[in-house]
């Protein structure tokens, strides 16, 4: 169980850096959809697993956060990368390719003895 | 980093909860705003639209829950809540608070106090590089001993050994500094070359000494103490001007030793042994200390077989002339404090049966407070509190206790150990490094937290294993529903009086041994006399310097004779009961004409038993004897025709004329001590005066022979002046100072009594002793606490009970033998244990006892009465407050 929720939340995290990085300072109602929107069907949990994520990754200091308003002229707290959280985004996701590419050349049939 | 961050940010968490959460409010509510706004511009009615986005959300109190747990740590939350319920708790009953903080304080100051003295002096590695390596090495000889070494065997020992960094030798003694306003005595240790080495040890200032420094006839110089040279060399680093006049020398002073370096025996010099001639005959003068340090990679174990091949092999060499007949090598620190190790040890040990006495009662009390709470627990764990939050609620009411009793405490044992130093014998070593310092303060710490642990589970499992329905229906059935904590109450008390029987015993002993020790007739008077403690420059050989000695002392005692009020005036080159006593030896007996001209027919003489004897021997005036009120019991004392060309004649104790001439009449018979003065002159006995405990109290007098100070006053430069006087001793001082001045300027005077020699003497057992009667008596205090408190918890339980026992019947007596038969019950109970523990540790008491046995019953006896006496005592309190149980109102009750 445990194990399973800590992949998630890692997993999670990489996304919401993503997200920032390519939309820009955003709420957690925008990030929600965003990745749920990127992830189809796969990732459809709730959407309140987010917050304690997002709340990880500000006391780690990977992101910030602010009151803003939003463009529907509605209060939000908006959430925006930090320099740390772009230096670590590149490194997860390099860490993530690489893993990936792993497993991928480890899971194509066939192809052991090549 | 990153990790470290996000907790310390958590920690904040923790205090800042409402911000955090109206923040959370917020952002929740706007996220939900939003979702139901796109939800409708989807199409949906308002309802369907705010009921899909609280199910993608996955619930606001839930989301909330998650983040909440994420932002502060939860254990410490609840640690902190189980705290401020417990303070709350504690608040509400003050009184119990109270006694249970005062208590545990009590019992945590009093260990802390002792283990700092423990840790101090037995512990705490000695300030010096790798002191395990250190190590003090004896002699020792056919019968067992550990004795000082010679200087031909230390030679020997040095050079052949394979295990050593370094190997030294070291005698201490007074040297009288002169050239000052006022000479002084100051103890003066001759160390050989490695000395420093060995220790391990450079100047503070100064150099140290140089293979120039370190040959016969080399200019004389000397180290100073740090203190000797603050208090008398004006803390002057100038040490080209920095001279002594000492022993016929004038010394250079060229270091100063780091503070609180004082080894050997608290010197305050240090003097290069090989300025003197070295003493290479002789392997049974055993005048030297030696100290040792091993190499590296080498164990004390190994060194010490080394160290004993080596005694055996010089035994099989020199047969006869030699007294080693093996070696004895052991720590340094343990060298230094193996004499008061078993006291100490002992105290530790009192001192933790007085705080399991004082643990014994505040347990006694959480569990009587336990008991009230049930109803409380009942309903806690009714709406679903677990069992382990209930525990660790428990466990965190201990901790509070004991962290205000361990406060209290150690803030107690700050002035304790202080008073502890004041009261502590001057023999204690090491006493300088004992102080509330770390390692003393984590053991208060670890002793809070096994006690918080301890009281705590004791506590939590009892209170927390019984049935909850049981429990609410208590109400019901008040009165059966506290049997079980009465019995567990009186097992703890049980347990309680025997330790406390335990140190009552101890107390008793060492009590008794004092009472022994001060019993003994010491085969001397001590009052109404006072010392004058003098110290000479040494005396050589020569007649002329003899003869001058002996005018001076002469003088002396006539001038001192004529102040008034001033009775009698003796004197003695050592005083009994004073630390070192005198020299002692084998001496000759031998008729006129049989004293041999060689060397080597000495040596021969003294191996045939039927001509030799072995004594003590003292240099003495004849109103030695009358000042102290020695008696004559046959012949005479000294006379003054006993003049230095007149037959030279000794005195000697009963002690050796029983021992040595059991069946002969030893006046006449003449014997030879030349080895103790040098002078080979044959010495007639003219006298025998009664035996006197010239080394301690505890000790049989030893044989003694005493010649008089007119004929021998070789060994004279240390002498005691004793005079006899009814005055006010203040009143003898000054004038004795000025004559003493006058015969001669160089010597300087110490003066004390002879009634302060004598308790000094005794200051270690009654160090022990108040100790532990201290700690006897307030664990008698707080055992008859605890057996007052449970009783009085039993009958305030049964009140109801006994009610109805009254109503059908039962009478005041019934109802007194009712409750004072458990008490007494209890009592026997925790009697018998402390009978059979006493017997079981008063034997490690053993080295401590003075001619009373460690199982003597009349101790025993009187322990357990007075105990028993205390404890019924406090049970016959609650016990008439039973018997005075109205049935009418006890059967209202509740």
């Amino acid at each position: 169980m445990g194990d399973k929720k800590d992949v998630w939340q890692g997993t999670l995290a990489l996304m919401v850096l993503k997200t920032l990085q390519a939309l820009g300072p955003l709420h957690g109602y925008g990030i929600a959809r965003r990745i749920e929107q990127t992830s189809g069907d796969l990732l459809a949990v709730n959407y309140g697993t987010l917050y304690p994520a997002l709340l990880k990754l500000e006391q780690e200091g990977y992101i910030s956060s602010e009151w803003g308003t939003s463009d529907t002229n509605r209060k939000a707290k908006y959430y925006k990368l930090t320099r740390a959280g772009r230096k670590q985004l590149e490194k997860e996701a390099r860490e993530w390719e690489q893993t990936t590419e792993i497993l991928a050349r480890f899971l194509a049939p066939g192809k052991e003895s090549a | 980093m990153r990790s470290l961050r996000a907790l310390l940010l958590r920690l904040g968490g923790v205090f800042r909860k409402t911000q955090y959460d109206a923040d959370l409010s917020s952002e929740l509510e706007s996220h939900l705003r939003m979702h139901i706004e796109e939800n409708l511009r989807a199409g949906m009615s308002l309802e369907e639209a705010r009921r899909q986005a609280l199910i993608k959300l996955g619930g606001v109190e839930q989301t909330k829950e998650m983040v909440r747990e994420r932002r502060g740590l939860p254990i410490l939350e609840i640690v902190l809540r189980d705290l401020r319920f417990g303070a709350r708790m504690l608040a509400k009953s003050a009184g119990f608070t109270l006694i249970a903080v005062f208590t545990l304080a009590l019992g945590i100051g009093a260990t802390t106090a002792i283990f700092s003295v423990v840790y101090g002096v037995l512990l705490r590695p000695l300030p010096y590089p790798k002191p395990d390596q250190i190590f003090q090495l004896w002699e020792v000889n056919a019968k067992g001993n550990r004795v000082n070494f010679t200087e031909p065997n230390f030679s020997d020992m040095r050079s052949t050994s394979r295990s050593l960094e370094g190997l030294a030798e070291c005698d201490a003694g007074p040297f009288t500094i002169t050239g000052g306003s006022e000479p002084t005595r100051t103890l003066a240790a001759e160390v050989s070359r490695d000395f420093f080495k060995v220790m391990g040890v450079s100047p503070l200032f100064g150099r140290g000494f140089n293979a120039e420094d370190q040959r016969e006839g080399a200019a004389p110089v000397l180290l100073v103490s740090h203190s000797y040279w603050q208090q008398y060399l004006g803390g002057s680093k100038d040490f080209s001007k920095l001279k002594l006049a000492a022993d016929h020398k004038v010394f250079s002073v060229v270091g100063v030793m780091p503070q609180g370096f004082r080894l050997p025996d608290n010197a305050d010099f240090w003097v290069p042994r090989e300025i003197y001639p070295p003493n290479n005959e002789s392997r049974t003068a055993h005048n030297w200390h030696v100290f040792g340090r091993v190499r590296d990679g080498v164990t004390l174990a190994q060194a010490r077989a080394e160290f004993t091949t080596i005694a055996h092999r010089l035994k099989q060499q020199y047969g006869q002339d030699i007294d080693m007949t093996d070696a004895a090598a052991e720590r340094l620190q343990d060298a230094m404090t193996g004499q008061v190790r078993s006291a100490l040890v002992l105290l530790l040990g009192a001192v933790s049966f007085l705080l399991l006495v004082a643990c014994a009662n505040v347990a006694n009390l959480l569990l009587a407070q336990a008991a009230r709470r049930e109803r409380e627990l009942a309903i806690r764990a009714a709406l679903g509190a677990d069992r382990r939050r209930l525990v660790w609620q428990f466990l965190m009411e201990a901790a509070l206790l004991c962290g205000m009793g361990g406060m209290i405490g150690v803030f107690a044992a700050h002035w304790g150990v202080d008073a502890l130093v004041g009261l502590a014998p001057k023999e204690l070593p090491r006493l300088d490094s004992v102080s509330l310092n770390l390692p003393v303060l984590l053991f208060a710490l670890g002793l809070c937290i096994l006690l918080a642990a301890g009281l705590g589970i004791l506590t939590a499992v009892r209170a927390t294993s019984g049935d909850v329905r049981e429990a609410l229906a208590e109400g019901v059935k008040q009165q059966a529903g506290g049997l079980r904590e009465q019995r567990i109450g009186r097992t703890i008390v049980a347990g309680q009086l025997a330790i406390t029987l335990v140190l009552l015993v101890g107390a008793g002993l060492l009590g008794r041994s004092l009472m022994r020790v001060l019993s003994v007739d010491p085969g001397f008077r001590t009052e109404h006399v006072v010392t004058m403690d003098l110290s000479f420059a040494s005396l050589g050989d020569k007649d002329a310097e003899k003869t001058l000695q002996v005018k001076k002392l002469n003088d002396l005692f006539a001038r001192l004779r004529a102040i008034p009020g001033v009775e009698a005036v003796g004197g003695a080159n050592a005083l009994p009961l004073a630390s070192d006593f005198m020299a002692n030896g084998t001496f000759l007996v031998l008729n006129p004409g049989q004293i041999p001209t060689r060397m080597e027919d000495f040596e021969r003489l003294m191996h045939d038993p039927s001509i030799t004897g072995y004594a003590d021997y003292c240099v003495a005036s004849e109103d030695y004897f009358r000042v102290l009120a020695i008696p004559l019991l046959r012949g005479r004392l000294f006379e003054d025709r006993d003049v230095m060309d007149a037959p030279h004649v000794a005195v000697i104790n009963n002690a050796l004329a029983r021992t040595r001439w059991p069946n002969e009449d030893p006046l006449g018979k003449t014997i030879e001590f030349g080895n103790m003065d040098g002078d080979l002159r044959l010495l007639t006995i003219v006298g025998v005066v009664g035996d006197a405990r010239n080394s301690s109290l505890e000790t049989l007098p030893s044989p003694t022979v005493y010649v008089n100070y007119r004929q021998r006053p070789q060994s004279t430069d240390r002498f005691a002046v004793v005079i006899r006087t009814a005055l006010p001793p203040s009143s003898v001082v000054s004038a004795s100072r000025e004559i003493v001045r006058e015969i001669d300027p160089d010597v300087p005077a110490r003066f004390g009594t002879f009634a302060q020699v004598f308790s000094s003497s005794l200051s270690a057992r009654q160090f022990n002793l108040t100790l532990l009667v201290a700690f006897a008596a307030t664990a008698l205090l707080l055992a008859v606490a605890g057996i007052y408190g449970v009783m009085a918890y039993t009958v305030a339980r049964r009140t109801r009970e006994i009610g109805v026992r009254m109503a059908l019947g039962a009478a005041a007596s019934d109802v007194l033998r009712l409750i004072l038969g458990q008490g007494l019950w209890t009592t026997v109970i925790g009697m018998a244990i402390g009978v059979a523990g006493s017997f079981a540790l008063s034997r490690t008491m053993h080295s401590l006892l003075f001619e009373v046995s460690a199982a003597d019953p009349i101790t025993l006896v009187w322990s357990a009465l007075l105990l028993a006496t205390v404890s019924l005592l406090a049970c016959w309190i609650p016990a008439r407050r039973a018997m005075r149980v109205d049935p009418m109102v006890a059967l209202r009750y509740e």
